[in-house]
């Protein structure tokens, strides 16, 4: 058990430029507590986890386990247990030898080791396999081994990249609440890396989310939903994402076709004083939906229909300063609106809507 | 029947040019040699056009094999030439693969030049074998060699190599491993690289030491590619004729099973076919013992093959 720190950590990748794969990485992790790393491929996911294990130079600042700055310690002495994408089980060991191999490296006593390896299999029932070869072994069952080998090894930090990714999607459901269980019952602090937002929103107690080596936000999934700090964390948040348009400000709020989204006055004199003459206006599909010919509305032409039975997603254009901007709609999945058909679409609540700068974009708070 | 013949003529059809290749090139003369090791043939009773002498061998059976068997002297002291032999292709072998794994191991750690080494390494396999022979007999030479020149240069004993003596056999000993390292060094330089990298990963995770790294990843990693190249290696030094008679000729002390075969042959009063045909059927027979015996060790420990 330990908490874990990166001050202001930096990989650089020498090159012409340098590659700062992971950039100025500042983030505490607190004890027990599992920790979801996520952002879309090359944002330097995997390479701040391999940092913290060890295997990946920290160019600038420091990597703390347990309140003691371990920058310069070998993975040997960081008191680590990492699962590899690959699950990397050793091929001429059976499934017992793999989970007891650290144990036997450290000297621990052959019946100590034995003890310890099926105490681990029987909570991964992997009992029956454990004099197997990996080779031998489905994708899923390997999965576990790969977590066994972890688990035994009673580490202060677990840490995981992407352990998921090779499974089929049922499995990776199943496997993703087992993992979120055991830590739980463990309590062992647990660094997961994923590209998946499902993945990260439903296992982590806090997210936080990469993009080109750096931190955007770091919160609750529940607090990245709802607050994002700027565009990029609101459109790779949720699926599917979020509706992000840069749009004209009128005197009372945000010019969207038809539709004029009023904004509170601190709002509005907080754009005012940035000199802003346009926001990006981002809105989420459930917080949109059909409106009678009334009422504010735009008019959105239907492009694409995805039902998936409870609801359906429409895929639809509307223009805006006489460009089509495309929106997704979430409507009721026992009435969906047909392809080409026009249809009014309106906000459900003034205030589930998303500000940003359109230059920097960053959250706008209102 | 038929219907398995009518559907997969065309594959019969493609393969029937390799079988009768390997009929007429192969397997005849593996049968015909056989059948002389069961005769007294040589060259006074061999059949012989020019002279319009007709063949008068007879079959004696299995006199010859007693005769080898026997360890006479006057036919080649079987048990100590297999012995010389087995010493040979032990330290060939043994040689090769250490020297070869190490130079491996160097070579694919990352570092400046790697490309430049690893041809450099190649060269001896490149060049052909006989180019190498004589080169390296020269440099054994006692008088003019320049192994010997360093030697006295050094004030060190500058011994004649390629004599009547065991230097000789060391000597073609090392030229040997000078040869065939390479070849050992770029199979399992080929071994190391498909080992994955996340198991070093893992394994330096898990608190392995170096050695623990190599007992536990690279080994057991290697362990196809070496099993094949060592059995590969094993034949090829078993049947090396090329390296110890263009360096030493006939030496009774660097006479190997091969050799000797060749050797009566080709030399002496009369040239004995059917006592090198019996060696030839020896050769055969210790080198499928061997390779039956290693594949059922390498059965045993799990490795399919
Ligand atoms: N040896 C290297 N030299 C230069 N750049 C590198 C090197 N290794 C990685 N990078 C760069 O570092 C960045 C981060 O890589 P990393 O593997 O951490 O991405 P990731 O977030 O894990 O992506 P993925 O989801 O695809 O696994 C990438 O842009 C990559 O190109
Ligand atoms: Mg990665």
């Amino acid at each position: 058990m330990a908490e874990v720190a990166y001050v202001n950590a930096s990989r650089v990748y020498p090159g012409s430029p340098p590659v700062r794969a992971v950039d100025e990485l500042k983030l505490d992790v607190a004890d027990g507590e599992f920790l979801v790393l996520v952002g879309p491929s090359g944002s330097g996911k995997s390479t701040a986890l391999r940092m913290l294990a060890g295997l990946e130079d920290v160019d600038e600042g420091a990597i703390e386990i347990g309140g003691k700055d371990v920058t310069n310690v070998p993975p040997k002495g960081r008191d680590i247990a990492m699962v590899f994408q690959s699950y990397a089980l050793y091929p001429h060991m059976t499934v017992g030898e793999n989970m007891g191999f650290a144990l036997k490296l450290r000297g621990v006593s052959k019946p100590d080791i034995k003890a310890k390896v099926a105490e681990a299999a029987k909570m991964l029932d992997l009992e029956k396999y454990l004099d197997r070869k990996p080779k031998a072994l489905s994708g899923g069952q390997r999965q576990r081994v790969a977590m066994g080998r972890a688990i035994v090894r009673e580490p202060s930090v677990f840490l995981m990249d992407e352990p998921l990714s090779n499974l089929d999607a049922k499995l990776r459901v199943e496997t993703r609440a087992n993992i979120a269980a055991l830590q739980r019952r463990l309590g062992t602090t647990t660094i997961y890396v994923t590209h998946d937002q499902v993945e990260a929103m439903t296992m982590g107690h806090r997210v936080a989310v990469l993009k080109d080596g750096l931190l955007q936000q770091c919160d609750t999934p529940r607090a990245l939903y709802e607050t994002p700090a700027n565009a990029f964390v609101a459109a790779f948040i949720g699926s599917p994402g979020m509706n992000l348009k840069t749009v004209p400000l009128t005197a009372a709020g945000a010019q969207l076709d038809g539709l004029e989204v009023p904004l509170p006055r601190t709002t509005l004199d907080k754009v005012g004083a940035d000199g802003l003459k346009e926001v990006t206006f981002g809105v989420r599909p459930e917080s949109l939906g059909l409106v009678g010919a009334g009422e504010d509305g735009m008019e959105l032409t239907v492009e694409l229909v995805e039902e998936l039975g409870a609801d359906a997603y429409v895929y639809g254009s509307v223009r805006i300063a006489d460009q089509p901007e495309r929106f997704i709609v979430r409507v009721d999945g026992r009435t969906p609106p047909a392809l080409g058909q026009t249809v009014r679409v309106g906000l459900r609540d003034h205030s589930e809507i998303h500000l940003f700068n359109p230059e920097t974009g960053a959250r706008i708070e209102g | 029947m038929r219907g398995f013949f009518s559907r997969h003529w065309y594959a019969y059809a493609m393969v029937l040019p390799a079988v009768i290749v390997t009929g007429v090139l192969v397997v005849l003369p593996l049968l015909q040699g056989a059948y002389y090791s069961f005769t007294n043939i040589n060259e006074s009773n061999i059949a012989n056009p020019v002279l319009d002498r007709p063949a008068s061998y007879e079959f004696t059976g299995l006199d010859n094999y007693a005769n080898v068997l026997s360890g006479d002297a006057s036919y080649g002291s079987f048990w100590d030439i297999l012995l010389r032999t087995l010493i040979w292709t032990f330290a060939c072998v043994g040689l090769h693969f250490v020297i070869g794994l190490a130079l491996a191991l160097l070579l694919n750690r990352p570092m400046r030049g790697r490309g430049v080494y690893r041809v450099l390494l190649i060269l001896p396999w490149a060049v052909p074998a006989f180019i190498s022979a004589f080169a390296w007999k020269y440099m054994f030479n006692a008088q003019y060699g320049i192994i010997n020149q360093v030697l006295r240069a050094l004030g060190l004993p500058d011994p004649v190599w390629l004599g009547q003596s065991d230097l000789a056999l060391i000597a073609v000993i090392l030229v040997n491993v000078w040869l065939g390292v390479p070849f050992m060094m770029m199979t399992l330089l080929g071994g190391l690289q498909s080992i994955s990298g996340s198991l070093y990963e893992a394994a330096e995770i898990d608190g392995a030491t170096p050695w623990q790294k190599f007992r536990n990843v690279t080994m057991p990693g290697l362990r196809s590619v070496s099993s094949t190249v060592i059995l590969l290696g094993t034949i090829w030094t078993f049947n090396m004729f090329a390296v110890v008679y263009l360096i030493t000729g006939i030496n009774p002390n660097t006479r190997l099973l091969i050799t000797y075969a060749f050797e009566r042959f080709f030399n002496g009063a009369s040239r004995d076919y059917a006592i090198a045909s019996t060696y030839g059927v020896l050769i055969l027979s210790v080198l499928l013992v061997f390779a039956s015996v290693y594949r059922r060790a390498l059965r045993r420990q799990g490795e399919v093959w």
